[in-house]
């Protein structure tokens, strides 16, 4: 799958594409507006990393000429700005999905995991590990067609962790997942052990396998 | 000490001095030009009476004519003496008082006998005359003076009058919203010049202050960068293997801070983005939702430290505000019940029909009540708090003109909001 990543900070754009190719994306880059523009002019990418304050444009400019042109590329705008005019325009112009930096590359990872599955696998859209299987449109999870009651959060946990599967995940950057911007007065992040216990629980009870593996004083790892 | 007092108080005492002199000053002459009349008119009779003396043939005929008139006397005389004016006082019979008189005495000679002949001419009339004209004199300069003084303060509280204006608008001025000064058409120039330098003055503060708070909200923005850039280089850093205990020990403390200068800067944003007033969408709230909303974005957190949240819900309250701001001050005060509270805590929230009342346990003495809504201000030694939550609350406050107060009683912390500050 590939993705194109528009960014004119290099080291920020390195971190990224090294992220990105552990999942095994094909990772192509611009640093500046006129490269980006004619990379997206004469290819199809499966998701667009856009940042907004590009050298020799605007990042706006080129998602309003991605869909005048009509690409069904699936774009997603990294921006310092969070203001929620900057991201209704990001979004009103036709962007998926609207990123503030700084943020967690694990983050960054399923959004652009849930946006490509969202347009590739429409209708059938389901992720299997071993007897795991997740329905992401049907938002369920089952064992061998048994289903497994989660909560939301507990969903939303296990599908962060399966997105970036045999990644260490900090308890920050999961925090910050579940809790979204709220997150910002939080100084304990006590309350996802709860949910992280639950999970583990559960799917212990119906697979019989550790899915998820706490890393002592590191975070957690969703390993297949 | 008032302008208009100070001008006036000179004129006064000018005023009054020019009264206290000219009065005796022109009493005195007036009574010396009224004497010298008096004493001209009786060297006049005497001359007259010189002149006429051929015509007398006895001493008797000049007697009778002494006894007719009581105004001369005559008398013998032993010698020549030479004419002599002076001022005598006789008793009137009538008021028991001496009036005074203006005589001149002088030597004739009839039929050879010398004799000595006064004549006198009373002062009383001149003296009322005198009293009269003070009188009249007195009354035109005080009516003058009294007049000029009026009118003066008058006509200066109507020259100074753009002046109050001026500094009644240089009163209320407020630097963050830069209204302009209201002034007034003068055609004092002193006064216009003042307005016109008010102006200039103001307009350059403002530009000031703007690139200021510009400053701080890019500076902002800049960070976000370096911020994105140091917590991707973490997240890759924790990716590799292997990783030995103390690696991680460190890492984590790495992102424990970036993500604490995330928080900051982030804060930081927010408060120059209210006074930019980037919030400018005005809708009804209701608060009661509002709230019911906050406290479920954060009741994991609470439940998490054991802490009870009791809700009474009174009234129905509802505001004219933006959301984004409302919300933000909501959360950040159920925020800081939360954080500054205890384990096992409880807190308390309220709803009245004019205001939002959340108390908290916490520690067991008053906040300081001067500075816990400046900036970076913390209490205790709490150092993941950043300290800006509570000035966000203020500056949302003084912006939108809502009212916040802080009250410690009994082990209870109370925040008391009020969107209507009145």
């Amino acid at each position: 799958m590939k993705i194109l990543i528009v960014e004119d900070e290099e080291e920020l754009l390195n971190s990224i594409v090294s992220y990105l190719q552990g999942e095994n994306y094909l990772c192509e880059t611009a640093k500046d507006f006129h490269t980006a523009r004619q990379l997206m002019e004469s290819f199809n990418y499966d998701c667009i990393l856009l940042d907004v304050t590009l050298p020799g444009g605007n990042g706006l400019a080129l998602l309003q000429q991605l869909k005048a042109e009509q690409k069904t590329d699936g774009v997603i705008i990294i921006s310092a700005r969070d203001s929620i005019n900057d991201r209704i325009r990001g979004l009103d112009l036709g962007a998926d999905d609207y990123l503030v930096k700084p943020f967690h590359l694990s983050e960054l990872n399923a959004r652009i995991t849930a946006i490509i599955r969202r347009r590739r696998f429409e209708g059938h859209n389901i992720l299997v590990y071993h007897e795991l299987t997740i329905d992401l449109s049907a938002r369920t999870v089952a064992v061998a067609n048994k289903m497994i009651d989660l909560t939301r959060k507990e969903y939303d946990l296990l599908l962060y962790l399966a997105y970036n599967k045999n990644r260490v995940l900090s308890k920050n950057a999961i925090a910050e997942h579940l809790s979204g911007s709220e997150s910002d007065g939080f100084d304990s992040f006590d309350f996802i052990y709860t949910h992280m216990k639950n999970l583990k629980r559960k799917l212990m009870k119906a697979t019989n396998r550790e899915f998820i593996k706490s890393l002592y004083g590191m975070g957690y790892k969703f390993e297949v | 000490m008032k302008l208009l007092n100070r001008t006036i108080r000179s004129y006064l005492f000018y005023s009054i001095t020019i009264l206290l002199v000219a009065i005796p000053v022109f009493y005195f002459v007036v009574k010396g030009v009224l004497l010298h009349s008096v004493d001209h008119s009786l060297r006049t009779q005497m001359r007259e009476i010189r002149k006429n003396l051929d015509a007398i043939q006895s001493v008797d005929e000049l007697q009778a004519w002494a006894k007719m008139d009581k105004d001369i006397r005559l008398t013998h005389a032993d010698r020549v003496f030479d004419d002599k004016i002076y001022t005598a006082y006789y008793a009137d019979a009538k008021r028991h008082d001496e009036d005074p008189y203006r005589e001149i005495a002088g030597c004739i000679t009839v039929n050879g006998d010398l004799y000595s002949l006064v004549i006198s001419n009373s002062l009383v009339e001149n003296e009322d005359l005198l009293g009269s004209i003070l009188l009249v004199q007195s009354i035109l300069l005080i009516l003058l003076m009294g007049g000029m003084l009026l009118i003066n303060r008058a006509s200066s509280k109507k020259i100074w009058q753009p002046f109050y204006k001026t500094l009644d608008g240089m009163k209320k001025y407020e630097l963050s919203n830069h209204s302009g000064i209201e002034v007034e058409k003068t055609p004092v120039d002193e006064f216009n010049e003042l307005n016109q330098a008010l102006k200039q003055l103001t307009d350059r503060n403002y530009v000031v202050y703007l690139n200021q708070r510009e400053f701080t909200e890019n500076a902002a923005h800049e960070l976000q960068t370096p911020l994105a850039i140091i917590q991707g280089k973490i997240d890759l850093l924790l990716q590799t293997e292997p990783l030995s205990e103390e690696q991680v020990k460190l890492i984590n403390a790495l992102e424990e801070t970036n993500l604490r200068l995330a928080k900051l800067n982030k804060s930081l944003l927010l408060l120059s983005k209210i006074e930019n007033n980037q919030f400018s969408e005005i809708e009804e709230i209701d608060l009661r939702e509002a709230l019911s909303k906050t406290l479920d974005q954060y009741r994991e957190l609470a439940d998490a430290r054991k802490i009870n949240i009791e809700e009474h819900y009174d009234n129905d309250l509802r505001m004219q505000g933006n959301r984004v701001q409302v919300e933000i001050l909501l959360s950040n005060l159920v925020m800081n019940a939360i954080r500054h509270n205890v384990e096992g805590g409880e807190i308390k929230i309220e709803i009245h029909s004019r205001n939002i009342v959340i108390r908290n346990r916490g520690a067991n003495e008053p906040l300081a009540v001067e500075k816990i809504f400046n900036r970076f201000y913390k209490s205790g030694q709490d150092s993941a708090s950043i300290g800006l939550g509570l000035s966000i609350v203020k500056t949302i406050c003084d912006r939108r003109h809502y009212a916040i107060a802080y009250d410690y009683r009994e082990g209870w912390h109370t925040f008391t909001f009020s969107p209507d500050s009145n």
